[in-house]
C-alpha cells in the first residue's frame, strides 16, 4: 500500500454518510434556543495579558517589599535592566501563552515544556553572563530558603492567574496548569532577584532558576489531579 | 505524501476561509448576539462535522450522538469564549475535542465496574452507523499512538489545515507536522513490515 492508497482511505471515510437526523438537531435547537440570551464575550486577548502581568507584577513587587529590596540595591544600574527586561519578556510571553490555553481554539507558538527550557535557557545565559563570583557558602541552607520563597510567591501567582481566566475554558488541563506554573514561577524568580542579596552564580544558576520548573511541573500536577477527577467537566 | 487533504473542500463545508466558513463566523456572532436563527443555523450547519469527528475515533463512535448533544451544550455555555472573527472551527473542534476527552475518562471508570454484554453493544453499534468505512480507518491507524491518530483524522477525514489542527489541539503548526510525518512513517513500516496480514496487535488487515 502506498501513500495514495492511504489518502484513498482517508478520502472514502471523508465520503461516508455522517449527517445527522432531522429530529435530533431539532431538539438540539429547541433545547439550546430555550436559553438563548446576549452574553458578554471575554475581554481582549491583550487587556488579559495586560491583567495576568499586573497581577504577577503585583505580588512580585509586594513580596520583595515585604521582605525588603536588598537584590534591587546590590545589583549594578545594567545589571537591574538586564534581569528585570529579560524577566518581563519572558512573564509576557508565558502570559500570553497562559491566556491562549483558557480561550479555546487559540494559536500557541510555543509548549509549555518548550517555554519552560526556553526561559530557564534565558535565565541562565543572562544570570551566567552577569555573576561571576563562584563562592558556594551556605550553599544548601540559603538555596533551599530561596527555593521556597519562590515557590511560595508562584503559588498565588498562578491560583489569581486562574481566577482571573476563570470565565474562559480550559480545554488542555495539564498543559495550562503548566504554563500557569511556570508563570508563576517567573513571579517566584522577579521576587528574589528584588530581594535575595546573595550574588554568588552558582546559588542564583541553580536555586532562582530551578524556581521556573518546580513551579510548571507543580501546576502541571495540579492540572493532572483536576483533570482526573474531572474537576472541568463540570462547566 | 500530501499533508493537505486531497478532499474536495467542498465536501467538508465549512473549512477554512471558505465561504461557509465566513458564514458560521457570521452565524457564531449572531448566536452570542442571543440570535436564535443564527443558532439554528449554526446548529444544522456544523451538527454534521461534528458527528464525523465523534465517529472516526472508535472509542466516541458508539456515543456520536449523544457526545453531539453534550458539544452542544457545553459550546451554549461557553459560547462568550468564541472570538469574533477568529475561526470558528478550531475554537468547535477544542470544545468537541474535550468533551470526547471527558467521556473517555468517564466511560473507562464507569466500564471498570460493569459487567461486559459485548453482543448488546455490537447490535447496537452495527445499527446506527454505515460501519465498512470506519473499521477500514480503524485498522489502518491501529498501529498508531492516539495524538498522531487523532491529527491524521482532523487533517484528513474533517479536512482541517495545519493551522486549525494545531489550533484545535491546543499545539503549534511544527508539532503538528512533525505527528503527521511520524505517523506516515509508521504506517508505511507497518505496511511494509513481513508477515503482513496481521499486526503487532492483532489486527487483521
Amino acid at each position: 500500500m502506498t501513500d495514495t492508497k492511504i489518502d484513498q482511505v482517508f478520502e472514502r471515510v471523508a465520503r461516508a454518510p455522517h449527517q445527522v437526523e432531522r429530529a435530533v438537531l431539532d431538539r438540539i435547537s429547541t433545547t439550546l434556543c430555550s436559553s438563548l440570551r446576549p452574553v458578554r464575550p471575554l475581554p481582549a486577548n491583550g487587556l488579559l495579558i495586560m491583567g495576568v502581568l499586573f497581577v504577577c507584577g503585583a505580588i512580585a513587587f509586594g513580596g520583595a517589599a515585604r521582605s525588603g529590596f536588598f537584590g534591587f540595591h546590590a545589583l549594578g544600574i545594567a545589571a537591574r535592566v538586564i534581569v528585570l527586561s529579560t524577566l518581563g519578556i519572558l512573564a509576557w510571553v508565558a502570559a500570553r501563552e497562559c491566556v491562549g490555553y483558557w480561550i479555546p481554539g487559540s494559536r500557541h507558538n510555543v509548549t509549555p515544556w518548550g517555554f519552560v527550557a526556553l526561559s530557564c535557557a534565558a535565565l541562565l545565559s543572562v544570570f551566567a553572563l552577569l555573576f561571576h563570583d563562584y563562592g558556594t557558602e551556605h550553599f544548601f541552607s540559603a538555596g533551599v530558603i530561596c527555593l521556597s520563597a519562590g515557590v511560595t510567591h508562584a503559588i498565588p501567582a498562578a491560583c489569581i492567574v486562574a481566577w482571573l481566566l476563570r470565565r474562559g475554558l480550559l480545554t488542555e488541563v495539564v498543559s495550562g496548569g503548566a504554563i500557569a506554573g511556570a508563570l508563576g514561577g517567573l513571579t517566584g524568580v522577579m521576587m528574589l532577584e528584588l530581594h535575595c542579596a546573595k550574588l554568588e552564580a552558582p546559588h542564583i544558576l541553580l536555586w532562582h532558576v530551578a524556581v521556573v520548573p518546580v513551579s510548571a511541573a507543580a501546576g502541571a500536577l495540579v492540572g493532572w489531579g483536576a483533570s482526573r477527577f474531572n474537576f472541568f467537566a463540570r462547566r | 505524501m500530501q499533508l493537505h487533504t486531497s478532499i474536495d473542500r467542498s465536501q467538508t463545508d465549512a473549512i477554512g476561509s471558505t465561504p461557509a466558513a465566513v458564514n458560521a463566523e457570521a452565524l457564531m456572532s449572531g448566536y452570542q448576539l442571543g440570535d436564535p436563527v443564527a443558532a439554528t443555523a449554526l446548529i444544522h450547519q456544523l451538527s454534521p462535522l461534528l458527528r464525523r469527528y465523534f465517529l472516526s475515533e472508535p472509542s466516541s463512535r458508539a456515543h456520536a450522538e449523544d457526545l453531539l448533544q453534550e458539544t452542544w451544550l457545553r459550546i451554549h455555555r461557553v459560547r462568550h469564549t468564541y472570538r469574533p472573527g477568529e475561526p470558528v472551527l478550531p475554537w468547535l473542534y477544542a470544545i468537541a475535542r474535550h468533551v470526547r476527552i471527558d467521556h473517555y475518562r468517564r466511560a473507562t471508570r464507569t466500564t471498570a465496574r460493569e459487567k461486559k454484554l459485548t453482543d448488546v453493544t455490537r447490535i447496537d453499534e452495527s445499527a446506527s452507523v454505515e460501519q465498512a468505512p470506519w473499521d477500514e480507518l480503524e485498522s489502518l491507524l491501529a498501529p498508531l499512538p492516539a495524538s498522531q491518530r487523532e491529527v491524521l483524522q482532523m487533517l484528513k477525514v474533517s479536512g482541517m489545515s495545519l493551522e486549525e489542527v494545531a489550533r484545535a489541539t491546543s499545539s503549534t503548526v511544527g508539532s503538528v507536522k512533525q505527528r503527521v510525518h511520524r505517523a506516515y512513517k509508521k504506517l508505511r513500516e507497518s505496511i511494509r513490515a513481513p508477515g503482513q496480514g496481521e499486526r503487532p496487535n492483532g489486527v487483521v488487515r
